[in-house]
């Protein structure tokens, strides 16, 4: 049988490889190497040293290392995401696509989408393909599908009745209503990097342009507003934050938990999720094997962390 | 044995920076992985776009790759997965029936319309079963583990998908 599915002609092949090969090869030139995911051993060795150094010098320094030595996970990093440490729903993707998890640990596979989003109340996801928008309940029903090339940084917001979804296609900025109807353009020439709606509102977008400048509109009129830029889109607070707790590291972009309480904090060197409590008392949970549990070669990004059920 | 060495000598010489790395995996990998996700999507041009993603994702994460690991069903598991999801999609907006795209076939009835036309009609997911077992030769086991599936599924699927073929083999 490979040999009679072997012989079935294709159309094009010959061009098809080398019009791939050329785009391939391409982006291999374009790639940036990276040092390979460093092993646990030198960090949790760094990390032990420290806590020795540092209960010579001073019990508030010993303190501090004890909960780094922690976070490494050389003694107490959970195998598994048993739970979440507050109530919602966390949105991940990964090369396997893009996963709910429940606040008991559980987890469901939405499908093969590459970057995902919650909607404003957590009742839906707005997920991509390479050319297609997608709709979807957190149960993996799909809703709707836009067909449009290149979808990259999808974002759904608004009110309990009045949604939007802003996203870039082919370098273009979109805005298209919660059901999935009235797509139109926005801006030509919108830098590469996700927009964020003005809390509550289902109008005013703020997003940065190629030429560095930042804009706030009313996208049902296109009028630019005069508003007053939040942090959260100019620097990373959170990461700055996180950084705080954590110490110098490459964490990725934390989330919030829905009630403010903690941050979820990806590690990629050390393939971990980190959860930091920065109310009320810091505490520190920390995840391993993050992408043997999603699946994935590459480390999952943690999109969102939303509205408990 | 060797192919396998030389796959790896591949990965460790692209992860280097070595363009003749990158290039001796595409062209080992390339058509294969072209020709499952044509007979899962039936489609030149989508899987043309999903081989593509797939050897483009393996770039972007060329540097976490564990050489110790085989490359290629790596890869074709996005491959298959991709084309699932893309023949889904597709039966979801409606569009034009499988096989528009597919040329001619040389003769009426011959092998490659037959055998196509019989693949076409089963599901995409029947189809994926297929190509990973017959084309690219997984036991039913790795396929169920690159698929996320139970064996069992696997197992009936290739049952049917034979019985469905039978007649054009």
């Amino acid at each position: 049988m490979r040999k009679d599915l072997e012989r079935i002609g294709i159309p094009g092949e010959h061009e098809a490889r080398e019009r791939s090969w050329s785009v391939v090869r391409a982006a291999y030139a374009q790639r940036e190497p990276q040092p390979r995911r460093r092993s646990w051993k030198p960090v949790a060795a760094v990390a032990l040293a420290l806590v020795v150094v540092a209960g010579l010098l001073s019990p508030p320094g010993r303190a501090v290392l004890d909960e780094l030595r922690e976070v490494v996970g050389v003694e107490t990093a959970q195998p598994a995401l048993f739970s979440l440490p507050a109530p919602g729903r966390l949105l991940v993707t990964a090369d396997s696509g893009a996963w709910v998890v429940e606040e008991d640990g559980s987890k469901r596979r939405l499908g093969n989408y590459r970057e995902a989003s919650w909607s404003p109340f957590g009742r839906f996801i707005v997920a991509t393909r390479q050319n297609e928008l997608v709709a979807l309940t957190p149960d993996g029903e799909v809703r709707w599908s836009l067909a449009r090339p290149g979808v990259r940084f999808p974002r759904w917001g608004g009110t309990d009745t009045d949604t939007r979804i802003a996203y870039l296609s082919n370098g273009e900025l979109r805005v298209v209503g919660g059901d999935g109807k009235g797509d139109r353009l926005l801006d030509s020439r919108p830098a590469e990097r996700a927009p964020l709606w003005r809390t509550g509102s289902a109008h005013v977008l703020i997003y940065q342009r190629r030429d560095g400048s930042i804009r706030v509109v009313d996208v049902d009129t296109g009028a630019q507003l005069e508003r007053k830029v939040p942090e959260t889109f100019l620097s990373r607070v959170d990461l700055r934050l996180a950084n705080n707790l954590l110490g110098a590291g490459n964490f990725a972009q934390p989330v919030r938990s829905p009630d403010d309480r903690w941050l979820a904090v990806g590690w990629p060197e050390a393939d971990q999720l980190v959860f930091v409590r920065v109310t009320g008392g810091r505490q520190l949970r920390a995840v391993a094997n993050l992408s043997e549990q999603f699946r994935s070669r590459s480390f999952p990004t943690i999109n969102g962390w939303c509205c408990a059920p | 044995m060797a192919a396998g060495r030389d796959e790896r000598a591949s990965v460790r010489a692209a992860q280097r920076g070595s363009a003749s790395g990158i290039e001796a995996l595409f062209r080992l990998h390339w058509p294969r992985a072209y020709r499952a996700a044509f007979l899962v999507v039936h489609d030149a041009a989508a899987a043309e776009d999903i081989a593509q993603e797939a050897f483009l994702a393996a770039v972007r994460n060329l540097d976490r790759f564990d050489r110790g690991r085989p490359f290629g069903p790596w890869l074709h598991r996005i491959v298959v997965n991709r084309a699932i999801d893309w023949t889904r999609a597709r039966r979801l907006r409606g569009e034009a029936e499988l096989l528009d795209m597919v040329a001619a076939p040389e003769q009426p009835g011959s092998l490659d319309g037959s055998l196509l036309g019989a693949l076409a009609a089963l599901p995409p997911e029947h189809r994926a079963v297929i190509v990973l077992r017959h084309l690219l030769e997984y036991t039913p086991g790795e396929i169920a583990e690159l698929l996320g599936l139970p064996r069992g599924t696997v197992n009936s699927r290739l049952r049917r998908g034979l019985d469905s073929l039978k007649e054009h083999v």
